[in-house]
Formats: C-alpha cells, structure tokens, sequence
C-alpha cells in the first residue's frame, strides 16, 4: 500500500496543479485604455460622468485581438467611456446563465441565426429607438443581414459582418493543370476539377460533416430551392432543388474528392498540397492561404453552380442584452460604442471578415484588403434563414441528411431529404408551440 | 458525548456531526438537483422565460416513448451509442487493468516506473486525449492511416464510418482510464496475504489455479466496486465524442452513430432550450444507470 501512496499522491498533485492552470485560464480582456484629453465627436451627457461598459463577444480565436485593437481605439477616442472586452467561448451558454443571474453585459455580439431565439428568451432587448437615434439605417445593409435582426416586428440587432462560404484554391496546382483563374461557373468548376484530379490529386475535396450542410444550403438556393417557406413554419429543403443540389455534392464527391472525409480534413488535405479547391468559411483565410500553406493559396468567391447566384453565410450582429434596470447612461454610450464600431469595421475587415456595412465596403481603406475585398461582391447573394426562435434546431435533421448522405450511410437522397424534412416540421410546431408569437414585452 | 433522549431511545449526535460537512456538499449539489431535476421533469420548462412554464405531467416522458417522433428517435438512438459504448469498452477497462496490475505485482527491475507510465495518462484532461487520438486516427497524415499505408494496409476513415467511429472512441478511453483501475486492481492486489499464495503452492496449484482459486475470490469486493465504476463512467461518456467524431458519421434517420446520451441532454436543455424534457431524459437515464448497478450487485453477491 505504501508504495502506491508513494507513487499516486505526486501524480494526483500533478493532476490538481493541471487542472488548476485550466481553471484560471485567463479569457482575453482589452484592457481600458483611458487615453489623454482628446476631444471627441460625441460623449454621454455629463451628468453620467465615465461610463463603463461590458462587451461581450465568441471572438476566441485570432479573430479576438483585432477587435480588441477596436476597442482599444474606441476608448482611446472616448475618455468619458470605458469598455471592457471579454471573449468566451460556449458563448450561448454562457449569455443564458448571465441571463439568469442579471449579469448580461451592456453590450453583446451575436451570431444572425441566434438572434430571434435570444430575444424570445429574454436575453435581448428590442432596440429601435438607439437605432433611430445612432442614425443607422437598413439602406446601408444587403437585406437578408438586416431582416435577420428583426424579430416580431422589432428591432434586436445590427449587423456587424457577413462571413461567407468563400472558395480556396491552390494556385500552383491550377497552374500545372493549365488554368489560371478560379471558376466562376459549373462548367469551369468541372474542367478544372477534372484536371486537376489524377494519382493522389484531387481536384475538390468534401467532408461528410460542418460545413457540408452549409454547402448544401447555398446549393439549394443555387438551384432555386429555399430551406424553409416565408415564415419559418414548414422545412422546404426536399424540393425538386434540393435533390438536385445534394445530387451535384455526391457527384463531385464521387469525381473529385477522396471518400468518406471526416469534419476538417478537406482543409488538412488542402494544406498538404495535394487538393485543388475546397469549400469552407472565410474565417479559415488565414489557415490555408498566406503564409498557412507552403503553395501558393488563395481565396475567392465561390462559382455559380446552379440558375441563380446564393451564397451562404453568417452574420455577427451588435446586440444589446436586458437588464432588470435600464441605465440611460449605458445605453447612450452603448449606442456610441457600436456606431463606431459599425463605422470603423474597417479593421475587423483584416480579421478576415466582410464588413455588412455598405458604405464601408465601399470605402477605399476596405477596398485595398486582399482577399476580404474580391470576396466582398459575393455578400451581396447571402441568405440567411427567417427570423423565427428555435430555426437552428430546425437545421438538426438536415445536417444529419446530407452528412448521411455525404458519408454513404444511404444512398436515397430524396427518402432522406424527406424524413429530415417531417423530422424539422415537428421541431419547427414544438418550437412555435412553446416560444409563441412574440417574445415577452421588453 | 451528547445524548439526547427520544422516546426512550438513544441517538449519538457525534457521528451525525462528523457526515454534517459532506452531507450539506451532497444536498447542495447532488441532492437539491436530482429532486429539482424530477420535479421539472413534469413541465414544459425554460428558466430564461419563467412566464412559459406549464404543467405538462407526464407528457416530457410520453413524448421520449411516442414510435416515430424526433425526440423518441434521437434519445433512443443515444441510449444505443452509450450502451454501445458501455458494452465495448467495460470488458476491456476491467481485463487489461487486472492483466496489467498482476504483472506489475512481480517483483522485477522497473515496475515502478511501467505504473507510472500506465497510469499517466489518467493525470491528462479529456480534451487533450480526444486531441491526441484525433491526430493519430485523423484521415489526412493521421499517424495510424500513415503506417497503415506504409505496410499496405486499408486505411479506413476512423473518425467518419462506422464502426471505426465507435473503435476509436473505445480505444482512446481504454488508453486514458486503464491506469486509474490498474491502481486500484494492485493496492487490492498488495492486500492478499502471501501465505494463501504459499500453501497453494505447497498444495501443489499451478499460477492459473492460484489465479482462479485466490486472486480472483480474493478481488471480488474490488471487482465488483471496479466493475460498477467502471459502468457509470463509461455511461457519463461525453467529451470523447464531443472532441474527436463529433456525434459523426450522421444517420439518415436521426440522430449521430456516436452521439452519446450526455451530449443528447446537453443539447435537449442548453441548446434547443427545453430544460423539462432534458431533465425527463436525464430520470430515464439514471434509472437505466441505477438497474444496471443494481443487477450487477446482485449477479456479483450470489457468488458470497
């Protein structure tokens, strides 16, 4: 016995000392600023005195320093207000158990889908008066962004970027199959990829898991199809288009892409060398172009495979938590903080993501950032699903389709596009029954 | 010490002082839960929006066995991959730590650090783990498919097909938990006298024999204390799946071939948000959990 103790009781204080790094593992905080006498263009009035703000947002990974450069430069800007940064991840968790003890931050990114749900559940506030007020308007948003922070009739939130599905290729490999731009439309797609792929080559890998349902979104708006009718109550995807649009995903899998990939690897077989283009979101930029690869890796937007032009993609929108007690002085500054943030977007554009504002996208700063700015066009094709509580729990069985599908676990496309279908409708009918019409008056 | 009268009967306060410290931890956090977690089993519950909360009686566990609905059909199917789960990978828990624990208890050069070794990876969090064995078993220069290929191999995709999926998953927790048991197996090991040991041998019993007739009767208690363990945790599967499939590959009828029940609650409660019908899950399961300890009293004391 004496022995083990002997051996154990360091291992177990090895353990405790482990777990107790993970436990004071420190979340990234901005720390304030509070920069000199500097004038500014709008402050609180002065009977707030400085105000401090909490923001929150999921910006865990490289994105985070570059909004904390934001905030950094906003409280340099604004003496009289102090905002705090903090990024966390199981983000959603997180905001309903601040919800629960009245410890929401003043102000709190969140993600176009989630929106809806998060006002039905009381962690949002409608915010139209401050949108009024800041002088923001839907004309500078593409429309889909816009109306996905609309919930029953008010306004919950303004849209911060669009990240899109964007397409990566590796240019080297192009170029030794003789081609020099990335496709544009199906049949480029085709003579590239067919090209491309030969031996261990392959000219377009797909995974059975994120993002494949994704693709298989912005497939079946390609070919004219929709998820889910206008008001988000019945589930749509079983269309003629849809079976069209998972039909393309298998037969490109089956020509140009190596079998039964799990979630990530086409990007690690991209960042080898050996695939010619794979699909997956903007924010993996700076993973498989630049300096992340050893070729020559470049980013794009994606073709146009089907009649029309869609591009999926999601949205990181401002929002403003509820609180029991609304401090008048918080939202003032609150509203300051994230037109400024809106205005100055510019630089969360380097982080790798398209600003939604128009007018910023617009501007000559914006425009000068490769590839954010040749992607930029794409945005414009985003759709987002309808602003109705609970619709990513909809998107559950779909998921579980197309990577069934994807993974060769079935070969009937329409059977299993269908069954996901009945199985969301009876997702979307509990999800109307127990969140109702309208969120709880604010 | 003190005494108190009660109806004539006396009731030492002492022992009941010395439990007070754990049994307040037990009631605050197992206690108050697992009856709040009952009592919100019978209604449709968010604690986000108090103003939604509804009496529903039995109906969170009526929908959880209606044929055909969604939620019958992605809780069952965990249940399926936990129990799955349990079944592979309790024998294995069980039988690699005796095997290794008796042949760490001989008396050769270096059996100190071979138990360091094997129970090392116990110490590691389950996220890092799940990391490593996701870049052995991962289909792009995954060091396992790369050997594989090297001698000419198939080279399955571990992590997306089944019943890869599931063997990785099993093998990854064998490697990270067999340490914990070896460690109980030999201290259980060290408590059997050597003289039973001797007079076997006297007697004239080979090691099998000496292995049937005394480790074994001898271990029991331990067997049985490791055996049940071993099940609730493997029951409480979560992480492993949750870093390295994912719940994939998905199934054209609902539901992940290696979503385990844990991460369905979680899901069912966090993320839909239906805390009522996750909490209805969550008494399914622990009754499941409790019949299986309990069967596994009984089959194990028969032998007394």
């Amino acid at each position: 016995m004496k022995r083990i103790t002997r051996f154990v009781l360091p291992l177990i204080l090895v353990l405790g000392l482990l777990l107790s790094a993970c436990g004071t593992a420190a979340t990234p905080e901005a720390p304030a600023q509070p920069a000199a006498e500097q004038p500014a263009a709008e402050q609180p009035a002065d009977a707030c005195g400085v105000v401090e703000l909490q923001y929150w947002n999921p910006f865990t990974g490289p994105d985070g320093p570059f909004m904390g450069e934001m905030v950094n430069a906003f409280n340099a800007e604004h003496p009289d207000i102090v905002v705090t940064m903090v990024s966390q991840g199981e983000y959603y968790t997180q905001l309903s158990t601040a919800a629960a003890a009245d410890t929401l931050p003043d102000v709190a990114i969140v993600h176009a889908d989630q929106v809806s749900t998060q006002a039905f559940r009381n962690v949002l506030r409608p915010i139209d008066d401050l949108v009024a007020e800041m002088g923001i308007s839907g004309d500078d948003y593409p429309a889909g962004v816009w109306a996905a922070g609309e919930v029953a009739g008010h306004r919950y939130s303004i849209p911060l970027d669009i990240h899109p599905m964007t397409a990566f290729y590796n240019a080297d490999l192009f170029a030794a199959a003789g081609f020099t731009d990335a496709p544009k439309t199906g049949e480029e797609f085709d003579a590239v990829a067919a090209a491309i792929t030969s031996g261990d080559n392959k000219g377009f890998d797909i995974t059975g898991g994120f993002p494949v349902q994704q693709i298989f979104q912005m497939m079946l708006q390609q070919f004219g199809g929709s998820e889910f009718n206008a008001d988000g109550t019945e589930a749509t995807w079983n269309s003629e288009a849809g079976v069209q649009a998972l039909q393309w995903m298998k037969d490109v899998q089956s020509k140009y892409s190596e079998p039964n990939l799990e979630v990530d690897a086409e990007l690690n077989a991209f960042k080898t060398g050996t695939v010619g283009m794979v699909w997956n979101g903007i924010w993996q930029t700076t993973n498989v172009t630049g300096d992340g690869v050893e070729f020559d890796g470049r980013a794009t937007a994606v073709p146009q495979i089907g009649p029309k032009m869609a591009v999926w993609a999601g949205s990181h929108q401002f929002t403003m938590p509820a609180h029991k007690t609304v401090d008048p002085c918080k939202d003032q500054a609150a509203a300051i903080f994230i037109k400024y943030m809106i205005e100055n977007s510019v630089t969360w554009a380097k982080a790798g993501q398209i600003p939604a504002s128009i007018s910023v996208r617009a501007s000559s700063e914006f425009k000068a950032i490769e590839p954010q700015a040749s992607i930029a066009p794409s945005v414009e094709f985003a759709f987002f699903p309808p602003s109705v509580p609970g619709i990513t729990d909809a998107f559950g069985p779909l998921g579980e389709a197309v990577g069934a599908v994807m993974n060769g676990t079935t070969d009937d496309i329409k059977a299993a596009l269908d069954d996901a279908a009945t199985r969301a409708n009876e997702i979307l009918a509990q999800n109307k029954a127990t969140y109702g019409d309208a969120p709880k008056a604010p | 010490m003190t005494i108190v009268s009660l109806r004539k009967r006396k009731i030492q306060i002492t022992p009941y002082l010395f439990i007070l410290p754990h049994l307040i931890f037990f009631v605050v956090f197992i206690g108050y839960p697992f009856f709040s977690g009952l009592y919100i089993s019978f209604f449709q519950y968010d604690y986000l929006r108090p103003e939604a909360t509804l009496f529903v009686g039995l109906q969170n566990y009526i929908d959880l066995f209606k044929t055909g609905s969604v939620k019958f059909i992605e809780f069952w199917n965990s249940i399926k991959v936990t129990l799955t789960f349990v079944i592979y990978s309790v024998p294995f828990l069980v039988i690699i730590p005796l095997g290794l624990a008796i042949l760490l208890n001989t008396k050769i050069a270096g059996t100190k650090f071979f138990r360091a070794v094997y129970f090392a990876p116990w110490v590691l969090s389950c996220a890092v783990i799940s990391l490593i064995w996701w870049w052995i078993f991962q289909s792009q220069g995954g060091l396992l498919n790369y050997y594989l290929k090297l001698i000419g191999f198939d080279t399955p995709r571990w992590l997306s097909t089944m019943p890869y999926a599931m063997i990785t998953i099993v093998v990854a927790t064998i490697w990270w938990t067999m340490g914990y048991n070896m460690v109980i197996f030999l201290a259980a090991l060290q408590d059997i006298p050597n003289d039973l040991y001797e007079a076997a041998e006297i007697d004239g019993a080979n090691s099998w024999q000496r292995f049937v007739n005394i480790t074994i009767p001898m271990l029991q208690p331990v067997l049985i204390f490791i055996i049940i363990i071993t099940i609730i945790a493997s029951f409480n599967l979560l992480g492993q799946p949750l870093m390295m499939t994912r719940g994939a590959p998905a199934q054209p009828t609902g539901g992940g071939a290696t979503e385990p029940v844990m991460l369905r609650i979680f899901n069912e409660g966090f993320v839909r948000p239906f805390q009522g019908s996750a909490a209805a899950m969550s008494v399914i399961v622990a009754i499941i959990m409790m019949v299986f300890s309990f069967t596994n009293f009984r089959i194990f004391r028969q032998r007394d």
